[in-house]
């Protein structure tokens, strides 16, 4: 790509961030709320590997909510199950963080 | 609109599940030229997305991907996924033009390879439907796992347009400009294959209008014992408890006025009965019970099936599910008059409950086809008895679900059928244009 | 690239294992089953795959071969008979020879019968022994021979009518051989079908005229098949045309001969008729290129003493009773039979089907049947319909397990007989209603049931008439079975391949299935597997050619001294001895018709001179799979 085309590549962008304007505010807010409960779960399981149940005594999210993010952070490979506790899985911290 | 192709084929397919795949194989390996339009990413259907299948259980994946890459790599077949479908109508004796836009992915499809860096850059997560939104998927992703084609798409409506998945796509096939492309399909001969979607979950004011945890459909179910399912086994989605006891309440979307869903939708039973296995396989102690009306077990090596699933100690309650409740500790309470028992009003919790939701047609063609429906809003077949596949507008026959619910088995038969009757007509018109 | 691997001697493996989405790695440890396929002889790659049949499995093997890392390919997962059709395929438009693979079957053979450590190491005994016969695999090519533009639809009932007709519209020549009189099958004996209501010889009046007007289309009645030999796209099949002679035929017959019609025309409750039967009994001889089954049904036959049929007048099977009525002008007011009113009709669901082992005594064969039949109820629902309309003074009352009122327009009607007032009793497999002659009183019979509907309260009706709604059973069709070597399923129905990837096919190749010999169906649902079956013959037949898989017998010239043996071992006659000439002096050598032989091996193993083989199988491929797995 030569620079004019760099360029006007560059001018497109900005007009469609415009355009979509509504729609990028909306997604760059749910990342930083997605990120702020990603961070909230991987901390509470920095000491030791926990249940949805206790994630969410931890973190203050409600049960519903931890599981879908553990089981995302489970399918990027962020987290993983552990040992069974009682009716419960444990989910643990892993060390790659591809993809998450 | 930035481009527009026409282009011409024998027959053209609406619908790429088991039924549109299947009609299009048949044809195709008669050397026809076959389209097939597809609404979704992928093709494959509901099938596909299914965990195992009644009565050999076999995985739902063995039996679709090698008919979803038959299809894929057959010289006479072209897919256009990802399509609507705009209108089909007559342009003359011999020809139906089809109008179709192509959505935009905002990835180029001859660029992207599937390799979905572009999804493990994305920032932006979003509940995934493909898996019940039990977990989330990425705003640029591949549909799932044996998708076909597999090529990402972009979810603009969620994208923050931060450029991370065109800076590390090895191809450079991201494309943010992409605009929709409209084709114009002809064809001598279609098949309407659209299939089904599920009777909606929350029109039922007793089964708590899909609010209460713990309560989900079928279809979720097939997601939580897919092996790509979301939590790679079964918990139950308010607190990620495995369950101890699981209920199946039948009839939830059939034979129901209410929900003007006056029919039987024909593989609840089966598909119930089936899950309940897989169950007692996953959870060997959990208890399983299916609140039914009639077992409808009819097809070949079905009523043997339904016979193991009670030697197996799946309890069968013969009652219908009055009213659907939260209990305590995200249990769930089901009301229901005991049919076999003293009749008295009873209550049980369960830990998750399974609606076994019927079949409603996936596709209205009003205004988009002139082909007539019945009142049932699936598509009229004016001599079901000997030819169940034709339509009342010429050339124009259906396959599956479209013609009304049934199972794989059957939907397989029928796309059969249509594969006959469309070459049958396609034959005539050769021959007439011979003459 | 296929040349490639002519010219490149060392065999270089790819080895995929495939998860199957957990079916196997539940069980099987497929990442060390990997490990220890790398370390084999001659294994150039080994992967694993969620699901090895998807395009992302399938791509991974065409990439290797493309990239020149391997000129053999051993997929191990489910069972051939499912995918090695997909893999071969994936490795012909790789541009390889699709023969050079093996298939390890480490589903049904493993996963899904052994677990734990056992599992993974059987795993790894399979694949070894794959492995090493792939090494020793040569490339094929398939037997390519000609097929007739013909078929032959065995059965002229609905399936088999449909089937001719779509296949003689494509343009294939068609033989229809009946061995009644009549054209129509069961149908014929309807008066109304289900649940349009139209009339069933508005149906098949119409479509057997076509079929005998359609000069595609030779029609035998009178006929059944005698003789069977040949192969796909050249079957010969003897047929024997010969007078009437089952008290059924001679019956209807006998009606027809009433009737005064003539032939080319229609009576209900016998059928169409074609053509005079025959007064001599002949034989002919049809070529073939495919065969269609469609020998349909016949009605179960309630023992002596079951719901008190055979001891009692007043108890009768649905057909008969659909027949009787179908006589009677409706004139409102009470059902007469014979003269005598009918006040009150029992309905008794599930006769002859949902039988179940220990509650449920088996035939004089042992047979027991466990399937559901699928359209009495409807039809039962359909004649108390039509009952309460015509005769509104005839109360109905249904004795049923479950209603299976499935089908599209089906639940309507069953909500129209509870409209029209129809009683229904529902009863427990365990306790079945009891049908006793009445001790006095004005009922001939009474029906006693514990009726689950009120709670397990008994209740006792007279009735005037007990109607058994019975099921289907396949008909008797032995001599084809034993002819032809068909797969029979537990249900005693013709099995197919396998219920979804090939519906229609039986395991013999060029015999496809249509209709009620498959499975208990509705005639909707007949008409459809009879078109699928035409679809799948077309396909056979339109290219004018069938490939076949080459595994079959070859003879090494070198070492066979014509002794014979495997002439006479041969059981499907695809061995001749030819007259050769070595050195001058004539001599006899084995020669197989590639076509006709199945591969089976029994050659192999007779011949005293290890002169013969089977391509894809030969006794070297054999001996390195046995070594690899006494080594693993």
């Amino acid at each position: 790509m030569n620079e004019t085309d760099k360029k006007s590549q560059k001018e497109a962008l900005k007009a469609l961030r415009v355009q979509r304007k509504a729609s990028i505010e909306r997604a760059r807010n749910a990342v930083k709320e997605q990120n702020k409960r990603v961070k909230a779960i991987v901390a509470a399981l920095k000491d030791g590997a926990k249940t949805v149940p206790e994630i969410a005594a931890a973190t203050g999210f409600s049960t519903p909510e931890t599981l879908l993010y553990v089981a995302t952070l489970k399918k990027y490979g962020r987290v993983g199950e552990g040992p069974k506790d009682g009716d419960y899985f444990k989910y643990e911290l892993l060390e790659s963080k591809a993809g998450a | 609109m930035q481009t527009h192709r026409e282009m011409n084929f024998d027959a053209l397919v609406v619908g790429g599940g088991i039924a549109g795949l299947q009609a299009a194989l048949d044809l195709a390996d008669q050397n026809f030229k076959v389209a097939v339009v597809e609404k979704d990413a992928s093709i494959g259907g509901k099938m596909i997305r299914l965990s195992k299948v009644f009565p050999t259980l076999d995985c739902a994946s063995c039996i679709t991907t090698p008919k979803m890459a038959a299809s894929a790599h057959h010289e006479n077949i072209t897919l256009f996924t990802y399509c609507d479908l705009k209108s089909i109508s007559r342009e003359s004796d011999t020809v139906l033009a089809a109008r179709v836009v192509q959505k935009p992915r905002y990835v180029e499809a001859d660029k992207c390879i599937g390799c979905r860096q572009c999804e493990y850059g994305c920032p932006v997560h979003v509940p995934d439907p493909e898996q019940g939104n039990f977990s989330m998927r990425k705003a640029i992703y591949i549909p799932f796992s044996n998708a076909i084609p597999q090529i990402a798409l972009m979810d603009v409506e969620n994208c923050s347009l931060c450029g991370k998945c065109a800076k590390v796509c090895p191809t450079g096939a991201v494309n943010y400009f992409q605009q929709p492309e409209e084709l114009v399909i002809r064809a001598k001969t279609a098949v309407l294959a659209t299939g089904f979607r599920l009777t909606p979950l929350d029109q039922k004011p007793e089964y708590g209008k899909g609010k209460i945890l713990n309560v989900i459909s079928s279809l979720d179910m097939e997601r939580l014992l897919a092996p790509h399912g979301p939590y790679q086994r079964v918990l139950r989605p308010s607190d990620g408890k495995e369950p101890d006891a699981i209920a199946y309440v039948q009839c939830a979307g059939s034979r129901d006025k209410t929900l003007g869903v006056s029919y039987c939708s024909r593989v609840c039973c089966m598909y119930a009965i089936k899950q309940a296995m897989l169950l007692s396989g996953a959870l060997p102690l959990a208890d399983i019970t299916i609140y039914y009306m009639d077992i409808r077990a009819f097809g070949k090596g079905y009523e043997q099936f339904f016979q193991n699933a009670k030697a197996m100690g799946i309890e069968f309650v013969k009652a219908k599910i009055a009213k659907i409740e939260q209990a305590d500790n995200q249990s769930v309470r089901l009301r229901y008059e005991d049919q076999e028992g003293a009749g008295a009003v009873m209550e049980r919790e369960h830990d998750l409950v399974v609606l076994s939701l019927g079949m409603v047609p996936e596709w209205h063609p009003e205004g988009i086809c002139p082909v007539g429906c019945d009142t049932d809003a699936f598509i009229r077949t004016p001599m079901s008895r000997l030819s169940p596949t034709l339509t009342d507008m010429e050339g124009v026959f259906v396959a599956g679900v479209a013609a009304g619910p049934k199972d794989i088995v059957d939907t397989i038969a029928e796309a059969g059928a249509a594969a006959m009757e469309a070459s049958n007509y396609l034959n005539k018109l050769n021959k007439k244009a011979a003459a | 690239m296929a040349d490639n691997n002519q010219k490149d001697p060392e065999p270089k493996v790819g080895v995929y294992i495939c998860h199957c989405g957990g079916n196997i790695s539940d069980h099987v440890d497929v990442a060390k089953v990997a490990q220890e396929a790398e370390k084999l002889t001659g294994v150039s790659v080994a992967h694993t795959n969620m699901f090895m049949c998807s395009d992302p499995g399938q791509e991974l093997i065409q990439k290797d071969i493309k990239d020149g890392k391997i000129n053999r390919v051993v997929v191990a997962s489910c069972a051939p008979s499912l995918h090695e059709l997909t893999f071969r395929s994936a490795i012909k438009r790789a541009g390889m020879n699709p023969y050079l693979y093996d298939h390890a079957n480490i589903r049904e053979q493993d996963s899904w019968v052994h677990h734990g450590d056992p599992a993974t190491e059987k795993a790894v005994a399979l694949v070894a022994a794959a492995v090493s016969k792939a090494r020793h695999l040569e490339p094929l090519e398939p037997i390519r021979v000609d097929a007739r533009n013909h078929a032959t639809v065995i059965g002229g009932g609905v399936a088999g009518l449909r089937a001719a007709l779509d296949l003689s519209r494509r343009g294939i020549q068609v033989a229809l051989v009946e061995k009644s009189p009549f054209l129509g099958g069961r149908v014929a004996h309807l008066n109304r079908v289900n649940p349009t209501g139209e009339k069933a010889a508005d149906l098949i009046r119409p479509l057997a005229e076509a079929v005998c007007n359609d000069a595609g289309i030779q029609v035998y009645t009178c006929s059944r098949v005698v003789r069977f030999e040949g192969y796909v796209g050249n079957f010969k099949l003897g047929l024997k045309r010969q007078p009437p002679e089952t008290p059924e035929d001679l019956a209807k017959l006998e009606k027809w001969a009433e009737s005064g019609k003539k032939e080319g025309d229609y009576l209900p409750f016998a059928g169409y008729y074609p053509q005079k039967v025959p007064n001599t009994a002949e034989e002919t001889e049809i070529s073939t290129g495919a065969i269609v089954f469609a020998t349909g049904f016949k009605t179960y036959e309630p023992r002596k003493g079951e719901f008190g049929f055979q001891e009692n007048p007043e108890v009768i099977p649905l057909p008969a009773f659909i027949e009787a009525v179908a006589k009677e002008k409706p004139k409102g007011g009470t059902l007469t039979l014979n003269g005598r009113p009918i006040r009150r009709v029992a309905f008794i669901h599930c006769v002859g089907s949902r039988q179940i082992p220990g509650l449920h005594e088996p035939d004089d064969q042992g047979n027991l049947n466990e399937y559901c039949s699928r359209t009495c109820c409807s039809a039962t629902l359909q004649a108390a319909i039509e009952i309460r309309e015509a005769f509104p003074e005839t109360r109905v009352l249904e004795y049923y397990r479950d209603i299976r009122t499935y089908g599209r327009g089906q639940e309507d009607q069953y909500e129209r007989a509870a409209d029209h007032h129809v009683l229904f009793f529902r009863y427990e497999p365990e306790a079945p209603p009891v049908v006793e002659r009445a001790a006095g009183g004005t009922y001939p019979l009474t029906v006693t049931v514990k009726d689950t509907l009120t709670f397990g309260e008994t209740v006792e009706a007279g009735v005037d008439l007990v109607v058994l709604a019975v099921g289907m059973e396949p008909n008797p069709i032995q001599d084809l079975i034993e002819m032809m070597k068909l797969p029979v399923g537990a249900d005693r129905f013709l099995q197919e391949v396998h219920p979804k990837l090939r519906p229609v096919e039986l395991a013999n190749t060029g015999i496809l299935l249509a209709g009620t010999c498959q499975a208990p169906m509705d005639m909707g649902e007949a008409c459809n597997a009879a078109q699928a079956a035409a679809v799948k013959a077309a396909t056979l037949l339109s290219k004018g050619y069938v490939e076949l898989d080459p595994f079959v017998a070859k003879v090494n010239e070198e070492k066979c001294t014509g002794t014979g043996a495997c002439v006479s071992a041969c059981p499907v006659e695809a061995i001749t001895l030819k007259e050769a000439e070595h050195q001058g002096k004539k001599i006899q050598r084995a020669r197989v018709n590639p076509a006709l032989c199945t591969g089976c091996g029994i050659c192999v193993a007779e011949c005293p001179n290890n002169a013969i083989d089977v391509m894809g199988w030969t006794l070297k491929q054999y001996e390195e799979m046995v070594d690899a797995i006494v080594a693993a």
